[in-house]
């Protein structure tokens, strides 16, 4: 009898024994707090599937499926707020794949050799140069969106300097956006109304997005204003 | 014992009989059978919880980082403040990142460095050279050149999930020295021993409660602790009891020391701000002292132990005394403990609490209102409050400070002199000149937020505000310059319910013909309703649309006056289009949205559509600045120097329900709205009220003057102002004024008169 009780006895340590035999044995699970919940199970993501966002980011590395994609949207430009919804700033119409080499490189080098920026002190000049070339260096790497962001960086310091509307309509332009191509120019062009190889530029940036519009008249306009200031 | 007490009794029982025993075995059994599924149960429970999605981690928003280089006119005390915002010591010499140190010339920064989008900035040790607020130099003081310092952006406010607990999840490597020991000391001094549950202790802390006959001690380990918060309830059951013991022992087989430890960091409750629960210590870290953990002083560190005992009876803020005592009392633990030396213990002791100030859930209520407006358009709810989304904004809080207390001062001024203005409330909306980017919106004339947004939520007429747009329609059709001569003689009107619109000038009189700047420096209703119907009401209303105001308006001529409800935010909008010189932007607030490991998810891009020629909004913002220097608007000059440009409108709606006032100076454009809250009037006409508000704010706002670039088409004329004809510069009572080099006024070398 008191055999039966010990019996029992080790048989419950023996399934405890191997419970936690078997718990030991489960797979073990990396330290958490590295990598947490933003990596959640496929069933957790966020959907979004529309290729047409206009957030979207593209040129960060491919290496994990995100795990949070924007809702998708109308081509309402992202920056609209709730009350004040913008009209929306046209996307092109006929959507050609672009000419990049033609488009995007122009005269940039010849508007970087011969022109200086006209108004900036020289060490605000200075932060500006070197947020146009971190932007260059991350454009030839193909990380576009983080170039438009060095770019915007550089805007909000230096919101008068042409250097900036000019690396970012072509940027815009080789992106595929022409239509925002085009407005940058178009304001780039207000800052510059004596400096001839900046007012050629722009105008060309502004008939290769035209153009890419498949607005043939406009182009034709901008190809007149470039030739007065070659 | 319980055991023990149970076989006695079997074996002094002999009248048991073998029946019995088998019911005995059986029942055993079958409470061992139950006890393992209990087993299996917890340990699934366990390993689901610190596998899987272990928190919700509220979304964090960021305003814009402040950008330090050389030539940088920043606003007077501005640095220092974005310094103690950052919650930077200031020390007498600066070693450590979040150290700032005085200098002759200005001060010396140990930046902390920030994951920003796009790459990693480091901490540098700067020297920053100021004179006056201007930044003349800056270098690092290892002599390597920097050409920009970013500091980190200040962390604005977060998007909370329903149970409101927010975290700062940190690792074991970014705790300071002496905090694990710290804490080891007080909470748990075998863990790194124990089994996840520890009879010593149990025993020691017992025999502790009963030599002081209370409960002194917690017999619990970190892991029971753990188990506590974060698998059970707090509600002291029987089961709680039953299964704390085990769960400490699965999760100590299953996962490490440091493993557990790492999670206890991050669970454990430390305080509570209004609704929101602080948990972890690294948030506990920026809630208490405004700096990361990793800065922290064992002084503060000890506080941080102490306060895991009761986080709220200990509160630091509310019972300072309280909390000294338990810090002290920790301390005291490490001196005997032998981790410091009594030295050491009596200088910490001495050291104040050095806590900052306790900040609110969200000190930016409007702001952060729109924020979240504009994320839900692209992010589901349930993202924004557990993903540990970063989003960072435009945000400037300086600019927000500025715009809060100018408004908070000014309404209590105006309440002071009108003792009959009840429910007075205010707004403001703050954006960058040429960026569109929101810098500041005030929401309420107190800063606060009762639900309604005063800058988005509420529309009311705006009045004369209009003007502008009227005037630039008219610049647009070519036929109008600022000289062209108008006639401000009454007018009325027939109105489709069959009454006439009689509208008169503010001082009653006409002025008879005058040029057409002066009825926008005067603010003539007469001439400028000539002038709008002679341009015609649906070019001027095409006009105000395509500067984005998107409701629809009834082309009554009434809409001249400023017949049309808009919120502030719109208003600004609209300001900010004729800034940006006719090219139109959407007020932007989100930069970019990460995830939490700092990969991109969204960028919002600077986008402009030009909207009016750049030479009619040189003219008009000619027009405006006379409006500043010497017209209804005059007054901003009491805030500000003479040589700083400012364009800008006045506007007072019918009976004076509303006092407004748009415009634009440097590098900002601001609209500031007052009114009753009940829509009553007001004894406040533009000038007289919302003015005040303005001039205040851009008073602190840094100013950097950019010269104006004159389009190629147009000149400057000398003109008689009766006549409109050019004449030589010699003459009296002349005025300058930009025109198309296509209607160049004739030339009168007798200057007319």
């Amino acid at each position: 009898m008191y055999n039966n009780k010990t019996t029992a006895f080790k048989l419950g340590l023996l399934i405890l024994l191997a419970l936690l035999l078997g718990a030991c044995a489960a797979p073990s699970y990396g330290p958490m707090v590295e990598d947490r919940s933003v990596q959640a199970r496929p069933s957790e993501r966020i959907s979004a599937t529309s290729s047409n966002t206009p957030v979207k980011v593209t040129d960060t590395p491919a290496a994990s499926a995100p795990a949070i994609t924007p809702k998708p949207q109308s081509d309402v430009p992202p920056t609209a707020t709730i009350t004040i919804t913008a009209q929306p700033i046209s996307k092109p119409i006929i959507a050609p794949p672009i000419n990049q080499a033609a488009a995007a490189p122009l005269v940039q080098d010849k508007v970087q050799e011969k022109v200086k920026a006209p108004t900036l002190p020289a060490s605000k000049q200075a932060v500006v140069e070197q947020l146009l070339a971190d932007a260059d260096q991350l454009k030839a790497q193909g990380k576009e969106t983080q170039a438009v962001i060095q770019l915007q960086r550089a805007q909000r310091i230096a919101p008068r300097d042409p250097k900036v509307y000019a690396r970012l309509a072509a940027l815009q332009l080789s992106l595929g956006e022409a239509a925002r191509a085009e407005q940058l120019a178009l304001k780039g062009l207000t800052l510059v109304p004596n400096k001839k190889t900046y007012q050629y530029y722009f105008w060309k940036l502004i008939g290769a997005s035209r153009s890419h519009l498949g607005d043939s008249e406009g182009e034709a306009k901008a190809i007149v204003e470039s030739a007065k200031y070659k | 014992m319980s055991k023990q007490r149970v076989r006695n009794k079997v074996t002094s029982n002999s009248s048991l009989g073998w029946i019995s025993w088998i019911w005995i075995f059986k029942l055993t059994t079958v409470l061992l059978v139950l006890g393992v599924v209990a087993l299996i149960y917890i340990d699934a429970q366990i390993r689901h919880r610190f596998e899987g999605h272990r928190w919700s981690l509220p979304a964090k928003v960021y305003a814009r980082p402040l950008e330090l280089f050389t030539g940088q006119q920043l606003a007077q005390g501005q640095l220092k403040f974005e310094l103690t915002q950052l919650g930077y010591r200031w020390v007498t010499q600066a070693k450590a990142p979040g150290q700032v140190q005085k200098t002759n010339q200005g001060m010396i920064i140990y930046s902390r460095g920030f994951r920003f989008v796009g790459g990693d900035e480091q901490g540098h040790l700067v020297e920053v050279n100021l004179v006056g607020d201007k930044i003349v130099g800056l270098r690092q003081t290892s002599g390597a050149s920097i050409a920009v310092l970013r500091l980190e952006p200040q962390l604005v406010g977060g998007i909370y999930p329903a149970h409101n607990e927010d975290r700062e999840l940190i690792q074991l490597d970014d705790l300071p020295n002496g905090f694990i020991e710290t804490l080891l000391a007080v909470e748990d001094r075998q863990y790194y021993a124990h089994y996840g549950v520890s009879p010593w202790g149990i025993m020691r802390a017992m025999w502790a409660n009963i030599r002081a006959g209370a409960v002194v001690q917690g017999g619990s380990t970190l892991t029971q602790q753990l188990v506590k918060n974060f698998y059970l309830t707090d509600q002291q059951t029987l089961w709680r009891k039953l299964i704390e013991a085990p769960m400490a022992l699965l999760l100590n087989i299953h996962y490490s020391k440091d493993e557990v430890l790492e999670v206890y960091l991050n669970e454990v409750f430390a305080g509570q701000s209004g609704k929101r629960a602080i948990h972890g210590f690294g948030l506990a870290s920026r809630f208490y002292f405004g700096q990361p953990v990793s800065e922290l002083k064992l002084h503060q560190v000890a506080l941080l132990v102490g306060l895991v005992k009761g986080p709220s009876y200990y509160n630091p803020r509310r019972h300072p005394k309280r909390a000294t005592n338990r810090r002290n009392l920790v301390l005291s633990v490490l001196a005997q403990q032998g981790l410091i030396s009594e030295t050491q213990k009596t200088n910490y002791q001495a050291l104040p609490l050095d806590l900052t100030e306790a900040k609110q859930v969200s000190r930016y209520p409007a702001y952060m209102d729109l924020v979240r407006q504009q994320l839900k358009q692209h992010y589901q709810a349930s993202s924004l409050s557990s993903h540990g989304l970063r989003i960072f904004t435009s945000l400037d809080p300086w600019v927000q400070q500025q715009a809060d207390k100018a408004m908070l001062e000014q309404v209590g001024k105006l309440k002071q002199r009108y003792s009959n203005i009840e429910g007075l409330q205010g707004a403001a909306v703050v954006s960058h000149r040429d960026s569109g980017e929101l810098l500041a919106l005030v929401g309420d004339y107190n800063g606060g937020y009762a639900g309604h947004n005063w800058a988005l939520d509420e529309s009311r007429q705006v009045g004369s505000l209009l003007k502008p747009i009227v005037h630039l329609a008219a610049l647009e059709t070519g036929r109008y310059s600022p000289n062209s001569i108008i006639d401000d003689a009454p007018i009325a009107l027939p109105q489709p319910d069959g009454s006439l619109w009689q509208p008169q000038n503010y001082d009653r009189k006409s002025h008879g013909k005058v040029p057409m700047y002066e009825t926008l420096v005067k603010s003539y209703n007469q001439a400028n309703v000539r002038l709008g119907l002679d341009v015609g009401v649906d070019k001027v209303l095409q006009q105000l649309q395509r500067m984005g105001v998107e409701q629809s308006i009834p082309a009554y001529p009434s809409v001249l006056l400023g017949a049309v409800e808009m919120s502030p935010l719109q208003v600004n909008q609209v300001y900010q289009t004729i800034a940006s010189n006719g090219f139109y932007s959407p007020l932007s607030i989100v930069r970019q949205v990460t995830e939490a490991n700092g990969r991109l998810l969204s960028n919002f891009p600077f986008a402009v559509r030009q909207v009016a020629s750049n030479e009619s909004i040189y003219m008009l913002q000619h027009e405006m600045r006379l409006v500043a220097s010497q017209g209804t608007a005059k007054g901003v000059y009491r805030y500000l120097p003479k040589q700083q440009k400012v364009a800008a409108k006045t506007g007072t709606t019918n009976d004076q329900k509303d006092s407004w006032f748009a415009g634009f100076s440097g590098l900002h454009v601001a609209t500031v709205w007052l009114g009753r809250e009940d829509a009553k009037p007001t004894p406040l006409t533009g000038a007289g009220g919302a003015l005040n508000v303005w001039g205040q704010l851009m008073q602190n706002l840094a100013y950097a003057h950019d010269e104006d670039i004159k389009p190629q088409t147009v000149a400057h004329y000398y003109l008689n102002r009766a006549t409109g004809e050019a004449i030589p510069d010699k003459c009296p009572n002349g005025v300058w004024l930009p025109m198309l080099k296509t209607s160049a006024p004739s030339f009168n070398a007798s200057c007319g008169y």
